[in-house]
């Protein structure tokens, strides 16, 4: 007796079908066997489907059980075959109809209820694109594959349960999408830009940053509040258009980190990994791909502090998806692509003891020591940071009519308010281009889009005698500058948008 | 190349120090005219900007005024002085702590071939490629002191280098200048310290040009009136700028603050000010110039 149930793979961001073959044999000792290169978690998959039968009032078929998951030469991950053996077998013993042009997917718990299981996302992505009509997921993940229309998402929440749906005793209705509540936001909550008290600068360069989407590198002593204008940023920042949201929530679908009940993700992801990350932690990898935080980060902040402590490796790494917004982890046996289109902000201590040009400490280092912690980050990599900014340290003591001061600071929500509307600049302007934001320009685009007048050349060519700035420079000036101009709602570009932008030009590392 | 004790070459100066060295190696061409009116500047590695800023207008003043401007090459108040005495037109003696085949501190090296090519000299009591070693630097001091009429600290911390060559300098009964600056500072604490023992204090580069029967020159003392003059064009704000950065350097955040407009604002107007030639930045900090 063979049954045929369908199931998917995934891997990475893609998910292919698999056919799960169940078969009770007529003759041979009681046994239970799954070929098709399952991995560990899929050969555990015979316990807890035994379990969950029996637990769930079901005799377990003592007969020789062979399950093929085809194609036989992909290698299976993860625990979502559970449900589609456990339908194999049922569908045998209990003699039901399996409904057509439908796929199963879940991991059963013991006591044969089903459990949130990672990617359902892209399993309705697959059924969508292979015009698959019907999919039955676990109760729990079932909003997250909602949000593909045209596939019934059916919510499994036990093995009764669907057992008496295929039976025809009980009525199961596709579940329709709901949009997760305000609860869902914490990070806007976390603090307002308002309540870091000065840094006049600092935070106007935020405001830059997050207005066209460009890297920022901050240097400043420990205590000078690097640490919170980064975390601040989150909440200056648009939230995820349509589009850029399905990306997101796929990388985070794929990696399990949609909690249950989860929908859309709309806030910008913020991730702020330690500098003792592994190159892999950080661009992804493992012998089945994972996304690493490049990819975690993608469309949103990829904070990372301490910037020179990172090892040298972990920071080349970086490099590739920096420059093209995307990455491919190529392993022997499987490859994996993901987006990985993120505003890198970066901060660092000015020297290795941290109070080189504080006001009121010595500074340890010697001239040796401060050029070698330089030098940890390499020429290419601030080459692609945008926009240079030195945070110091703010004395308290000036503040101390904290409260006026708390009055004529901007709240974050005023300065998104410019945000949003640069960014819709940006959109319209870039439609055709398929890029989202001022930093993605390349040379071409910004001949084209940034066209400056013969006063403004004049002073961005001063500028690169006096700074002695690179040529690379010359073209992030005018990119910020661009964005400056978006900000104030301006097509043209002023000599007053140049000057400011040269405010954040790359500082000489070594002069003297 | 060498020039030994005994010739007619070898500085009359330096003879005159106990123990001076029995030869000295040494690259660039020699004229005795150089060894003439010897300064000895010299100063901590980690110079702060105000030390900088002392070195840069003090030694080139004096180095315009025709003396040799004497240091040890290493960075800090060193190299800067090094620096501003050929760009200021001046002559140049690099007294190593090493041989002279070496460059120490290594990435000076466009300032090793900048001394050679500006008539400078590049001298050492040691051989070849003779290694810099923690001995060799009192004894390069001793010929920075020996070869100078007199000795100038710039910035010196208590305990530095800078303050041996003060010692051997008044030990060789020579003039000893020092820099004041804030007592605050840790860079001026062996400067303040030499001045309380009666080195004699810098106000302008006239202090050290008087102990060699000169003046300084003319059109440098006219300099205040001139910068003074395009200040009617400025705007109300940027004159402003000009006068809260007279009285010390400030933080961007700071000047915002103080005019009541927005960073972004103050931005502009700083940039455009240093691409005027008005202020510099360093280190976070705007100076004017």
């Amino acid at each position: 007796m063979l049954s045929r149930v369908s199931s998917a793979s995934n891997l990475g961001l893609e998910t292919i079908p698999v056919e799960v073959e169940v078969n009770l044999a007529e003759r041979g000792l009681p046994a239970f066997e799954i070929v098709g290169l399952p991995s560990k978690a899929v050969d555990e998959s015979k316990e807890r489907v035994k379990t969950a039968i029996v637990n769930s009032g079901i005799e377990f078929p003592t007969r020789r059980i062979t399950v093929n998951l085809a194609p036989a030469d992909v290698p299976k991950e993860g625990s979502f075959y559970d449900l589609p053996i456990a339908v194999g077998i049922l569908s045998l013993t209990r003699q039901c109809r399996l409904p057509k042009s439908s796929l199963f997917f879940g991991e059963l718990s013991l006591e044969g209820t089903v459990r949130h299981t990672k990617g359902a996302l892209l399993l309705a992505l697959c059924a969508k694109e292979r015009g698959i009509k019907n999919i039955f997921v676990p109760e729990p993940s079932a909003n997250e594959a909602a949000i593909i229309e045209g596939v019934n998402v059916y919510p499994v929440e036990s093995l009764n349960q669907l057992l008496a749906y295929l039976s025809g005793e009980i009525e199961l209705l596709p579940a329709e999408y709901r949009e997760a509540n305000q609860a869902q936001a914490p990070v806007e909550a976390e603090f307002d830009i308002a309540e870091i008290l000065g840094q006049e600068q600092a935070k106007r360069a935020m405001e830059i940053s997050a207005g066209g989407g460009h890297n920022l590198f901050m240097i400043g002593s420990p205590g000078a509040g690097k640490t919170m204008l980064a975390r601040a940023l989150p909440g200056i920042l648009p939230l995820l258009a349509e589009r850029e949201s399905l990306e997101v929530t796929k990388v985070y679908s794929a990696s399990g980190r949609i909690p249950p009940q989860g929908s859309m993700i709309k806030i910008r992801p913020f991730r702020a990994p330690h500098h003792t990350i592994s190159p892999v932690g950080l661009i992804g990898g493992g012998t089945n791909p994972q996304p690493g935080e490049v990819s975690l980060a993608h469309r949103g902040v990829l904070f990372l502090d301490e910037f020179n402590e990172f090892p040298r490796s972990v920071l080349e790494a970086l490099r590739q998806p920096m420059e093209d917004g995307h990455l491919t982890i190529s392993r022997s046996r499987k490859r994996a692509s993901f987006p990985s289109r993120f505003m890198l902000i970066a901060s660092a201590n000015p020297c290795p003891c941290g109070y080189l040009y504080h006001p009121g400490k010595p500074c340890l280092c010697s001239q040796r020591e401060i050029e070698k912690y330089r030098k940890r980050v390499s020429g290419p990599i601030l080459d692609r940071i945008d926009l240079h900014v030195e945070v110091p340290v703010v004395d308290v003591k000036e503040f101390s009519h904290e409260q006026e001061v708390k009055k004529s600071a901007e709240l974050s929500s005023q300065i998104r308010m410019r945000v949003v509307k640069a960014r819709e600049m940006q959109r319209e302007r870039f439609i055709k281009e398929g890029i989202h934001t001022n930093a993605e320009m390349k040379n071409k685009q910004i001949k084209k889009y940034c066209s400056l007048s013969k006063e403004v050349r004049q002073v961005l060519l001063q500028a690169m005698r006096t700074f002695k700035l690179s040529a690379r420079s010359y073209f992030k000036m005018i990119k910020v500058t661009r964005t400056i101009a978006d900000l104030e709602g301006s097509q043209g570009i002023t000599v007053a948008h140049m000057a400011e932008a040269l405010q954040y030009r790359p500082k000489t590392q070594n002069e003297g | 190349m060498i020039v030994e004790i005994d010739s007619p070459e070898y500085p009359e100066l330096l003879k005159k120090i106990e123990h001076p060295p029995q030869r000295l190696y040494y690259k660039g061409s020699w004229d005795n005219a150089i060894f003439e009116k010897c300064l000895a500047v010299v100063g901590s590695r980690k110079m702060s900007n105000y030390g900088k800023q002392i070195t840069n207008k003090l030694v080139s003043e004096i180095a315009q005024a025709g003396i040799t401007i004497v240091s040890g090459f290493m960075y800090g108040v060193d190299a800067t002085a090094h620096k501003a005495a050929l760009e200021a037109g001046g002559k140049t003696i690099a007294v190593m702590p090493c041989g002279i085949e070496m460059i120490h501190p290594e990435r000076q090296e466009n300032l090793y071939k900048e001394i050679l090519e500006n008539k400078g000299l590049i001298i050492s009591e040691l051989e070849g490629a003779h290694p810099p070693a923690l001995w060799t630097y009192p004894r390069r001091n001793r010929i920075m002191a020996g070869l100078s009429i007199a000795t100038l600290v710039i910035e010196a911390g208590l305990k530095s280098g800078s303050l041996i060559t003060a010692a051997l300098a008044r030990k060789y009964k020579r003039r000893l200048f020092a820099v004041p600056g804030p007592l605050t500072s840790s860079l001026s604490q062996g400067t303040l310290e030499l001045i309380k023992e009666g080195a004699d204090v810098v106000i302008s580069a006239q202090d050290v040009l008087q102990c060699y029967g000169l003046k300084a020159p003319e059109e440098l003392s006219g300099a205040a009136a001139s910068s003074s003059a395009p200040f009617s064009i400025l705007s109300k704000l940027e004159q402003n700028i000009l006068e809260k950065l007279r009285q010390e350097p400030l933080e961007i955040d700071a000047l915002s603050r103080m005019a009541k407009v927005s960073a972004s604002e103050m931005g502009t107007t700083l940039s455009l000010m240093e691409l005027k030639g008005l202020l510099t930045k360093e280190e976070g900090r705007y100076y004017v110039k």
